[in-house]
């Protein structure tokens, strides 16, 4: 299932989804990992850290039809050629292709009642990425940033973590999945290379091929003895080269140190596992996803195209979402059995739904009126279905929320308030979420 | 409208200076203005600083909804951006921002909440007391004391039946602050007074009601009552008091301790006005400068500086071995004529103007690029080049300088632009309410904006992602009006202050608004200008962020500034003269290394402040180092960085290193920061891997020439670090080559990658 990255994910607008910044700017400071890795030993609980999150971004704008709010009794120009089958939950449905996760849905919850007035892939992009709709209008092609992100708001709230990156994006970054005027050390750390390829390493991670150990660790030495510029060392001279002789000294550890490889080191994992989480490039994310998780990154975006199925979903949807299925499935199972789904907050969501009616082309549209976001972990109460659609999934209609509440839920649940200012560089006060309310049914 | 109006407009400014320095940066926190303050404070400050308005006293005037209840809701935080002021209110209950429209205030206390906000047969009952005393649940906690004098302020004003005005109420003039400026001891503390004048002659102490902001809280740091508390720092700051939309200004001067004669200054070398200047004010500070810097360390400076990159080894070579006395001045007049000063600088004024391609159209953007690229070339005078952009007028297609408006499509964004870019004023905030910081109203935004108003277009508007339709800019005849968004009132052409031409329906109004902008009477376009060049060359603006400049964010050496302002002007706008007197002065040829009298300056030039090499010049170094050029998409072979038409070309590597994001709003963000992704960047990356061992590039031709090692060091030291290595560096450099199981080749690359790998190298020192 090679659709994220190739000429396959095109676009309502036209055009290949560019990777709209391969940015490497990612938010290290202080020490390495082995320091944060010793801190958590010492603190014995796994659970007294802050949580963390995985953002599934199914971009394009995932049906809700035929994945998690099928709608049997409605025509069929608009209930379409999949049926719903039962789920461990009693009384919830889903889609027929979701039978793992109707297996594991006593593990998560399902918000079916989100609903906002973004029907375009930038605008909608934007508002569930950061939980503000854009300020202007914006097009089907914007790639748009006004307000800092999920994933960067949460970096900049950890800003004092060690070691790894604290916000990862793969395959690259969400179009208005960057830090705005929390600026670049706020950004995702972006890993476009393809985890499921036989010698996958992180770019700038690992040393460049072709290069021995032994040859790096000499060219290290040699650095040494030519850095010869003076520093200055009274902190009040703000001299600069101190920053980046700490960000050597970083950058030598994670390249050095073994823990850190570790974490990006996939190629350790079994094949049962690698195998269960699926052989292919998204699959593969989620397992590294689950890895940096592991070792501590609070914040990690698993960019997935291809969702904007305008024509042909069905065949679309035969083909994908076994697969994803299974990813998903087996990314909860596997984060539960190692104890980390209680600090691990999942989300699975794109920028809106999809029409009712099916169009000429045996597709569907762009649709905000309507959609479901997936949510587990982090205190989430498996099992849990909040709101619902009308009878033939046109509108939420019941217990309507935001892209506002949304973020309020994610924020809260990461242990940062959403009801609070933050402050531009110019001095401007910014409301985090303007409706700072989260679903209360999900807090646990 | 010469120094004497600026001063006014200057002084008469509002603004909380929110810096927007390195320390800010780093802690964006710290700079919150924060709106709470203990009560208990408040009450001491009011017992020893015997406060006028207070419960028996004001009994005998009459409440005034202006001048007696309005400062209590800033004072306490209500009518703040982050609560009710802002947008959308809050829970239901909205303020105007920091009181900016009194009559839509007195609406929403009065007209709205049905009644609950006020609650006339029970005043005590009313929301307006009881939530923010604390006596019903608030979602901003207690802000005034119950019984207190604000309560009771509150409670009279409802209790005499709330009177919007009350006949001859005296309304505000100005306020001013006791004292003005004043010398402190590295720690000393100083309490400021605000004192309000009224139109009746009378005067209040507002000490407590007023807000304040300092610019420098590093070196000055001013409570919420009022009392500066110098950081012990030598240094200057700008502490702003606010009251009512009135702002006045307490400077404190923090010398570093110790006397140093006078001689010492007359002493130091003054090779032109600039130098002068920064000696007169380092006197003041009591700081002496750092030694000049070595001919290998200015040679490394003018080329970064001027043209974008470091200088070849034969270009080093050829300057560090001229015994001339004259030889810097001939090689930045050298620098100035290469064809690479228009591309550097061009791309300079990119990051400031070019829009993203796929939303403004490739061909309008490619257009307008060209368009700053041979305004560079042929060294256009900058009011011509202001004039082109800001009356610009044909189509998309034939002249780039009209894609500024297909960009900034309505006047409102025309005029942020405009006088942001050209003037240094921000008026963003004035288009929605009255600027919280600042003298300027939305009437002045809108009248500004006026000047627009008659640009007319046709053809085809942005239809991103593609956007590639031609479309003709023109002004239709008239002269334009536009209307206030709130009273409606139709507001004519009019400049933010002095006179402009007068406009006779039949010209483009532009025309108009260039002569302003451009007239060596208006002060603020020279100095905006400079200031951006005098920042790109030594480290630091005078005034920064840049392009905001206001009484509240002082100039740190204001006759300097005035200076260069006033030659470049002389100069008749001419850029390449005002980067030669720059590069003259002695104070550019200083030493970034301190000497035992300035190492905590990092404001007023006693030192060279170290600056990180751009992404695009860092880049194009590499490239020139390695001999391997980048390959960019859509571009001609062996294209420099700083040629790009667009940011939206790839480049891990300029990413990393902090181009702007065009998709960013505003887009024009450059990131100076270092950041841990640069150093892995240079450290492991693929693209500089491959340029540094690549069989054709640099490391491998050295390798392969019949040079001896000694040779291949001094040849790298050169291209690297613009200075030949010294004796203890040539043995490293031999020592590689001699290394057991490395080739002559891999010793040459590692030398390479560990020299590009440094700070020497990474910096511009």
């Amino acid at each position: 299932m090679n659709t994220t990255t190739n000429a396959t994910s095109r676009y309502c607008d036209g055009m290949t989804r560019r990777s709209c910044l391969q940015l490497g700017l990612g938010a290290l400071t202080g020490a390495g990992l082995t320091q944060m890795l010793q801190l958590r030993a010492e603190s014995g609980d796994s659970g007294a850290r802050k949580r963390s999150c995985i953002l599934v971004w199914l971009d394009g704008g995932p049906t809700h039809y035929e994945t998690f709010d099928p709608k049997p009794n409605a025509p069929k120009e608009i209930r379409g050629e999949f049926e719903p089958i039962s789920t461990s939950v009693p009384g919830v449905h889903f889609s027929e292709k979701l039978v793992g996760l109707a297996k594991a849905a006593g593990d998560f919850a399902v918000i079916r009642s989100i609903r906002h007035n973004q029907g375009n892939h930038g605008a909608g992009n934007h508002y569930m990425m950061t939980g503000a709709p854009p300020r202007i209008p914006v097009s089907c092609g914007a790639f748009v940033s006004f307000h800092p992100s999920l994933g960067s708001v949460t970096a900049h709230d950890r800003g004092e973590s060690r070691g790894l990156p604290l916000y990862f994006s793969m395959p690259r970054m969400s179009r208005s999945g960057g830090p705005n005027f929390l600026g670049a050390r706020y950004a995702p750390f972006v890993v476009p290379d393809d985890p499921n390829g036989k010698d996958f390493r992180v770019r700038d991670v690992a040393l460049p091929k072709g290069l021995a150990e032994i040859r790096f660790g000499s060219r290290r030495e040699l650095r040494g003895l030519v850095d010869k510029l003076k520093r200055i060392d009274d902190k009040t001279a703000g001299d600069p080269v101190l920053a980046l002789d700490d960000y050597y000294r970083q950058g030598y550890n994670l390249v050095t140190s073994p823990q850190a490889q570790k974490a990006f080191n996939i190629h350790s994992e079994s094949d049962k596992v690698r195998e269960s989480y699926g052989r292919n490039s998204f699959g593969q994310r989620a397992l590294l996803a689950r890895r940096l998780v592991e070792a501590g990154v609070p914040f990690v975006t698993l960019y997935e195209g291809g969702w904007d199925h305008h024509g042909g979903i069905f065949p679309a949807c035969r083909k994908r979402l076994p697969k994803w299925d299974q990813t998903l499935s087996t990314l909860l199972e596997d984060l539960s059995e190692r104890g980390l789904l209680d600090s691990t907050l999942v989300l699975v969501l794109g920028e809106f739904g999809r029409t009712p009616k099916i169009n000429k082309g045996g597709g569907r549209d762009h649709w905000s009126n309507a959609m479901s976001v997936m949510m587990a972990g982090a205190g989430t109460p498996g099992g849990t279905v909040v709101g619902a659609t009308d009878r033939a999934g046109y509108s939420a209609v019941d217990r309507v929320l935001s892209p506002e509440n949304f973020a309020s839920t994610v924020y809260t649940k990461l242990g940062i308030n959403p009801d609070q200012a933050l402050y531009t560089p110019q001095g401007r006060p910014v409301h985090l979420v303007s409706d700072p309310t989260p679903i209360q049914e999900l807090l646990g | 409208m010469a120094a004497a109006v600026e001063q006014a407009i200057l002084v008469s400014a509002a603004a909380v200076a929110y810096t927007h320095d390195a320390e800010a940066a780093q802690a964006p926190r710290s700079y919150i203005p924060t709106m709470r303050r203990s009560l208990l404070t408040s009450a001491l400050l009011l017992a020893t600083v015997g406060v006028v308005p207070a419960g028996a006293a004001e009994a005998a005037v009459p409440i005034d909804f202006e001048r007696d209840i309005l400062p209590i809701f800033t004072r306490f935080g209500c009518n703040s951006g982050s609560c009710h002021g802002k947008q959308a209110g809050q829970n239901g209950f909205k303020l105007s921002l920091l009181a900016f429209d009194a009559e839509f205030d007195f609406d929403a206390l009065t007209k709205e909440g049905r009644g609950r906000r006020i609650f006339v047969v029970d005043p005590e009952r009313s929301l307006l007391l009881s939530k923010p005393s604390g006596r019903n649940p608030h979602g901003g906690g207690r802000r005034i004391e119950p019984g207190g004098p604000e309560y009771q302020r509150l409670l009279g004003w409802i209790r005499a039946g709330m009177p919007r005005r009350t006949p001859d109420a005296a309304s505000l003039v100005k306020i001013t602050v006791k004292p003005e400026q004043e010398i402190l001891a590295l720690k000393g503390t100083r309490q400021i007074e605000v004192t309000a004048h009224y139109s009746d002659g009378t005067k209040r102490n507002v000490t407590r009601y007023a807000q304040f902001q300092s610019n420098e809280a590093g070196i000055a740091a001013v409570s919420e009552d009022g009392i500066v508390q110098a950081q012990g720092i030598c240094g200057e700051a700008a502490i702003m008091a606010r009251y009512m939309g009135q702002i006045a200004v307490f400077r404190p001067t923090m010398p570093l301790p110790g006397d140093v004669p006078a001689s010492v200054y007359d002493e130091l070398p003054r090779k032109n006005f600039i130098d002068g200047l920064v000696w007169k004010k380092l006197q003041r500070l009591r700081i002496t400068p750092s030694q000049g810097c070595s001919d290998e360390k200015y040679l490394r400076r003018v080329y970064i500086d001027i043209i974008g990159r470091v200088p070849t080894s034969e270009e080093a070579r050829k300057f560090l071995n001229d015994p001339k006395p004259d030889r810097r001045e001939r090689l930045v007049n050298g620098l100035l004529e290469q064809p690479e000063y228009a591309e550097h600088w061009a791309n300079k004024w990119a990051d400031l103007l070019r829009p993203n391609p796929y939303r403004v159209g490739i061909k309008a953007v490619l257009n307008y690029d060209a368009w700053v690229r041979r305004a560079f070339r042929k060294n256009m005078p900058y009011d011509q080049f202001v004039r082109e952009l800001v009356a610009a007028r044909g189509s998309t297609y034939r002249n780039g300088a009209v894609t500024l408006f297909r960009d900034r499509r309505d006047p409102g964004e025309r005029t942020m632009i405009v006088s942001q870019l050209f003037l240094g004023i921000r008026l963003e905030c004035a288009k929605c309410h009255h600027h919280p910081f600042e003298i300027w109203a939305q009437e002045d935004f809108y009248s500004f904006a006026a000047y627009f108003a008659k640009v007319s277009r046709k053809g085809t508007g942005l239809s991103p992602p593609i956007s590639g339709s031609e479309e003709v800019f023109f002004s239709s005849p008239g002269t334009g009006t536009l209307k206030h968004p709130r009273t409606g009132a139709t507001l004519a052409p009019r400049p933010l202050f002095g006179s402009a031409p007068k406009l006779d329906g039949e010209t483009d109004p532009r025309e108009a608004l260039a002569d302003w902008i451009t007239s060596k009477d208006n002060p603020f376009f020279a100095k905006v200008m400079v200031n951006r060049v005098w920042a790109d060359l030594m480290g630091r603006g005078l005034v920064e962020p840049v392009d905001d400049l206001r009484a509240t964010n002082p100039p740190t050496n204001p006759e300097l500034l005035a200076a260069l302002a006033a030659d470049f002007q002389k100069a008749d706008f001419d850029i390449k003269s005002l980067v030669r007197r720059i590069t003259a002065s002695h104070v550019y040829a200083l030493s970034s290394l301190p000497g035992p009298r300035n190492v905590q300056d990092t404001h007023h030039y006693s030192r060279h402040y170290r600056q990180r090499l751009r992404a695009e010049v860092m880049l194009d170094a590499i490239s020139g180092i390695t001999g391997i050029s980048e390959s960019f998409s859509g571009m001609p072979p062996d294209s420099r960085a700083k040629e790009l038409w667009t940011t939206r070309i790839g480049s891990l590597f300029l990413d990393a290193f902090g181009r702007p994001d065009p998709n960013q709003d505003p887009p024009c963000e450059r990131t100076p920061d270092t950041t841990v992704v640069q150093s892995l960047h240079l450290m492991n990356s693929a693209n500089l891997y491959k340029k540094v061992t690549s069989d054709t590039g640099w490391a491998a031709e050295l390798a392969g020439s019949k040079r001896k090692p000694e040779e291949i060091v001094e040849q790298l030291y050169l291209a690297i670090y613009s200075r030949t290595p010294d004796s203890q560096e040539r043995v490293i450099g031999r020592g590689v080559f001699q290394k057991k199981g490395i080739t002559r080749r891999q010793a040459a690359e590692d030398l390479m990658w560990a020299l590009i790998n440094t700070p020497e190298f990474v910096f511009k020192d």
